[in-house]
């Protein structure tokens, strides 16, 4: 029995001219929860659309909790809560008439179970869909893809369109899921939606993963930042020669230092003279992100 | 069939129906109600073949022939394909463009079966149709005077009633082939309409008549169920192209990239 509950061996979707998904090699373990990161149109739609069974991969194949997603879609939809990056409900029934037939289709969904959900994420449930904002419809769609407590959630884009509040129910309700060891994929392109979280991230770009790692790893590699306060002006070549160093730059007696991997160098060296403050800087972690979706283009 | 499914798809378009249905019984009635001082004042009207065809024959002297005129041979056919093509349409690439199945398809429910269970709702909405049809023409009979049985006015019900399955089953296909509605609902009703033609023109066309065994039109009025009664083999044309089509637009649906 294999401990993933999603694995893709080179999965591919070519939709012709450089676009779709190609080569994807991901594996999500049981019990992660793991990001799904990439610019708009990087394939991260696409990907959990093949997994879910909507489109068909080209090449390649894909597993989730070692189902077959080409034969045993069936037994994989019962399992998996699936929330569409796009979708539609039918505008003229209520919120939980939608949910009461999406309900039926799994057979086994309590009613208290959906008024929970429903309550959580304070969805709408007695107006007509048409009348609903796009927050609103998404919070239904976040309680048909939990509604049946699937052992595996793959959303995409979960929080697109919900104010703060409901954004907090949704993280507290991942936290219930990964105390019970069930697993989540799911798809931003913004990290801080993930950072609190996912306990992984892979990253997407033009159709191609590009890392997949912990969050503290991928910030460990990511240039950080020291500012450092002498009494005397000190020289920067001095620091620029340290290995690591991307830049140094001095500003009067203040001094301004880019580097990779250890700060030991840097400190040693700054312990020459007389230091009156050091300040640590992360780069954002936006700007982390942004790297890694343009550091192939040249 | 998911019955889930089936019971939702009536919930969303029983209204269209039930209106259309109201519709053509009231015109029946109307029809009926006018035949003792129009239709005998008319008589039988001496109209080139190749137009009385395309208007039910143009007896006028007959209450068959009224009813065939007035509402048989172009207003009962063009409501009911119509009710049947847009209901089918909206339920395939209609929802598919509003991105439904997106959501349902992500539960565990086969294509085909919500096809199926789709098919059956667009069937029982042109059931309802039909039934109601009936009983306006037997209403309409009535107030005329008499002349037709029920039985023959239950005969042309029923021809009509697999007449509109077939172009529902056309635009199901369409739409759960391609996906895109205006493809489903144009595509049927242009197939419609190009077999009420050649099905009018096609007595005129001499060794090239037998084209209209290739319309639906002529298994729903060729046998002339108002007056001889239901013709087993025309309905039976019928219900295999429809079973035909429906299979077909299950297999394309199965084997597509849906969006969403």
């Amino acid at each position: 029995m294999s401990n993933a509950a999603i694995r893709t061996e080179r999965l591919t979707k070519d939709y012709g001219s450089g676009r779709g998904v190609f080569d994807l090699d991901l594996e999500v373990r049981a019990g992660e929860i793991v990001g799904f990161l990439g610019p708009n149109g990087a394939g991260k739609s696409t990907t959990m659309r093949m997994l879910i069974g909507l489109a068909a991969p080209t090449s390649g194949s894909a597993s989730l909790l070692g189902l077959d997603v080409g034969r045993e879609g069936l037994t994989i939809r019962r399992r998996v809560g699936y929330l569409a990056g796009d979708f539609g409900l039918y505008p003229q029934l209520t919120g939980s008439a939608v949910l009461a037939y999406l309900a039926r289709l799994h057979g086994n969904v309590s009613h208290a179970r959906l008024v929970e959900l429903a309550e959580r994420f304070d969805a709408e449930l007695d107006r007509p869909v048409r009348e609903l904002s796009s927050g609103n419809r998404q919070k239904l769609g976040l309680v048909q893809a939990f509604m049946h407590d699937p052992e595996l959630l793959v959303l995409d884009e979960p929080i697109a369109g919900l104010d703060p509040l409901v954004q907090r129910s949704f993280h507290d309700l991942l936290a219930d899921v990964r105390a019970q060891g069930r697993t989540v994929l799911l798809s931003s392109h913004t990290l801080s939606e993930v950072d609190r979280v996912a306990d992984r991230v892979a990253i997407l770009r033009a159709g191609r993963l590009v890392v997949v790692d912990t969050l503290a790893h991928l910030k460990a590699l990511a240039v950080r930042r020291l500012e450092i306060e002498f009494s005397a002006p000190p020289d920067p070549a001095e620091f620029r020669a340290l290995d690591g160093v991307r830049e140094a730059d001095a500003h009067g007696t203040h001094l301004r230092i880019a580097f990779e991997g250890s700060a030991d160098a840097i400190v040693k060296a700054a312990a020459r003279h007389e230091v009156m403050g050091v300040r640590s800087v992360e780069d954002d972690l936006e700007d982390i992100f942004l790297r890694y979706y343009r550091d192939e283009d040249a | 069939m998911s019955r889930a499914i089936f019971l939702v798809e009536l919930r969303l378009r029983w209204r269209n129906a039930a209106l259309a249905a109201l519709g053509l019984a009231l015109v029946a009635l109307l029809v009926g109600a006018l035949y003792p001082s129009l239709g005998n004042a008319v008589g039988k009207i001496d109209v080139p073949s190749g137009i009385g065809n395309f208007i039910g024959g143009g007896d006028f002297a007959t209450i068959a022939g009224w009813l065939r005129a007035e509402i048989m041979a172009i207003y009962g056919p063009l409501v009911v394909a119509g009710i049947a093509i847009t209901s089918a349409a909206a339920t395939t690439a209609g929802e598919e463009e509003s991105r439904i199945f997106a959501l349902v398809l992500a539960h565990p429910v086969s294509r085909t079966k919500l096809l199926l269970a789709k098919a059956a709702a667009v069937a029982l909405l042109v059931a309802l149709l039909t039934v109601v049809l009936f009983g306006g023409l037997l209403a309409s009979v009535a107030i005329a005077g008499g002349g037709i049985s029920a039985g023959d006015l239950a005969a042309v019900s029923v021809h009509l009633f697999f007449f509109g399955l077939v172009f529902g089953a056309l635009a199901l296909a369409l739409g759960a082939g391609t996906g895109r509605r205006s493809l489903a609902g144009g595509g049927a009703a242009a197939v419609a309409l190009a077999m009420f033609v050649v099905n009018g023109v096609a007595p005129l066309l001499g060794s090239i008549s037998w084209i209209d065994y290739l319309t639906a039109f002529h298994y729903y009025e060729g046998a002339d169920p108002i007056t001889r009664g239901v013709h087993l083999a025309g309905i039976a044309v019928l219900a295999a192209l429809t079973a035909g089509l429906v299979a077909a637009g299950a297999i394309a649906f199965e084997r597509r990239d849906l969006r969403g």
